[in-house]
């Protein structure tokens, strides 16, 4: 083999080495790139997944009332919400559970001093709806469930404080409301009872 | 040793050690320090369904309470619903302690699945726990009197009595030491309790016929 033919066959060598070493190269950024994108990705996703749950039981919704009147009365209170959210009420709480007709507010109010949730809905809700919270309220103790002539929205959450109004009993939002609420950290009397009082639940 | 190119770099190594020893340590102290029980446990389950089976037990007790002069069953009710209405208050604690809401996502007694219990008689819709008398069963006690009453106030305290045994039995595998006790104590004095109760039925010269809708 002459000495040209070995400066040759050596620069294609070097040649072929450095253009193998570029297509690695190219093929490393390549590589890297669509990592960081398919990472990038399933980031976004997973965010805007748990921020869309987050969203759809979160309870930012609820209002915060502040209630400082809490004394016994056998006259009819005047509360600023309907239904009430805590005040004056009747010596006598009204007993959890589920109820056909309207109640007195006076009474409710004072089984929210003692931790339960009002569940308070509009006459003539669909049935399906309505399902829903007996469904809601049949394995839950401190409910109440009743309905309520002239509300605001057609299902209406109310513990010592706190409100919530739905459009739907399907909301997601009711379940976070309860678990929330229920014996909450706002309840003036917590381990108070929510039997023993009056009014007969159906359920 | 020859390290693969990337490791080659000193620095790479060294934050690829930190990183590992971080994560090993990080495992090994979950593994240690288990934290609170969750919001499915056995433990928050045992909590929160106790609440309510006590509360019925201090419903029944203060009921009978008002229904009759008989000093020996006024007496017992007055210790029951003192010592559970008591319990009741450390259990609500536990859970506030824990940062779990009082009320569960779970259907009743689903806790109770994981201690291995069968439980008989559960899934009625108002006797939902083990021993839980029916609203009629409890209406019945409110509209007796004397003797017919506290036949009654008996025979409905047993079988709650025999379910919050079994609800304690199943707590018992917990591994937080303060259920552990509260599920042993229960335990002691309800079946203590079933055993009175059944000789204070016996001298009333009644059976101990189980109610019939009790669980």
């Amino acid at each position: 083999m002459g000495k040209n033919a070995e400066g040759t066959l050596k620069e294609r060598l070097s040649a072929l080495q450095a253009e193998q070493r570029r297509a690695e190269r190219r093929r490393r950024v390549v590589m890297i790139s669509v990592s960081v994108v398919v990472a990038g990705g399933l980031a976004v996703a997973a965010t805007a997944f748990v921020q869309a749950d987050r969203a759809g039981r979160s309870l930012d919704a609820v209002q915060t009332i502040n209630v400082s009147a809490r004394n016994h009365t056998d006259k009819a209170v005047s509360y600023p919400q309907a239904p009430p959210v805590g005040g004056d009420h009747a010596p006598e709480w009204q007993n959890c559970g589920i109820y056909t007709k309207p109640l007195r507010n006076e009474n409710v109010v004072h089984s929210q001093e003692h931790g339960a949730v009002w569940v308070a809905f509009r006459p003539g809700l669909p049935k399906e709806q309505l399902d829903i919270l007996l469904k809601q309220a049949q394995g839950r103790d401190f409910v109440v469930l009743s309905p309520y002539t002239g509300l605001s929205a057609p299902v209406v959450l109310s513990s010592w404080g706190k409100q919530l109004k739905l459009d739907r009993a399907d909301d997601p939002r009711l379940t976070a409301f309860l678990r929330a609420n229920i014996n909450g950290p706002g309840t003036p009397e917590p381990g108070a009872s929510c039997s023993g009082g009056v009014g007969e639940p159906s359920v | 040793m020859r390290f693969p190119p990337l490791l080659r770099r000193r620095g790479v190594l060294v934050a690829v050690t930190v990183v590992l020893t971080l994560a090993l340590s990080g495992l090994g102290f979950r593994l240690w320090y288990a934290g609170p029980p969750g919001d499915a446990s056995l433990e928050a389950g045992f909590a929160r369904d106790m609440q309510a089976h006590h509360a019925q037990a201090v419903q029944m007790a203060l009921i009978i309470r008002d229904r009759t002069t008989d000093r020996q069953v006024r007496t017992l009710a007055y210790d029951i619903a003192t010592t559970q209405q008591q319990q009741i208050g450390q259990m609500y604690a536990w859970l506030d302690m824990w940062g779990l809401p009082q009320a569960s996502l779970e259907p009743r007694m689903a806790w109770m699945r994981q201690g291995h219990q069968n439980m008989p008689g559960m899934g009625q819709q108002t006797a939902q726990m083990p021993g839980m008398a029916t609203r009629e069963q409890l209406k019945q006690l409110e509209q007796a009197s004397g003797k017919e009453a506290e036949t009654l106030f008996l025979r409905l305290m047993i079988p709650h009595h025999q379910g919050g045994v079994q609800m304690a039995q199943a707590a018992q595998g917990s591994g937080q030491p303060q259920v552990k006790r509260m599920a042993s104590s229960i335990l002691a004095a309800q079946q203590a309790e079933i055993e009175l109760m059944r000789g204070m039925l016996a001298a009333r010269g009644a059976a101990e016929t189980s109610p019939p809708a009790a669980g």
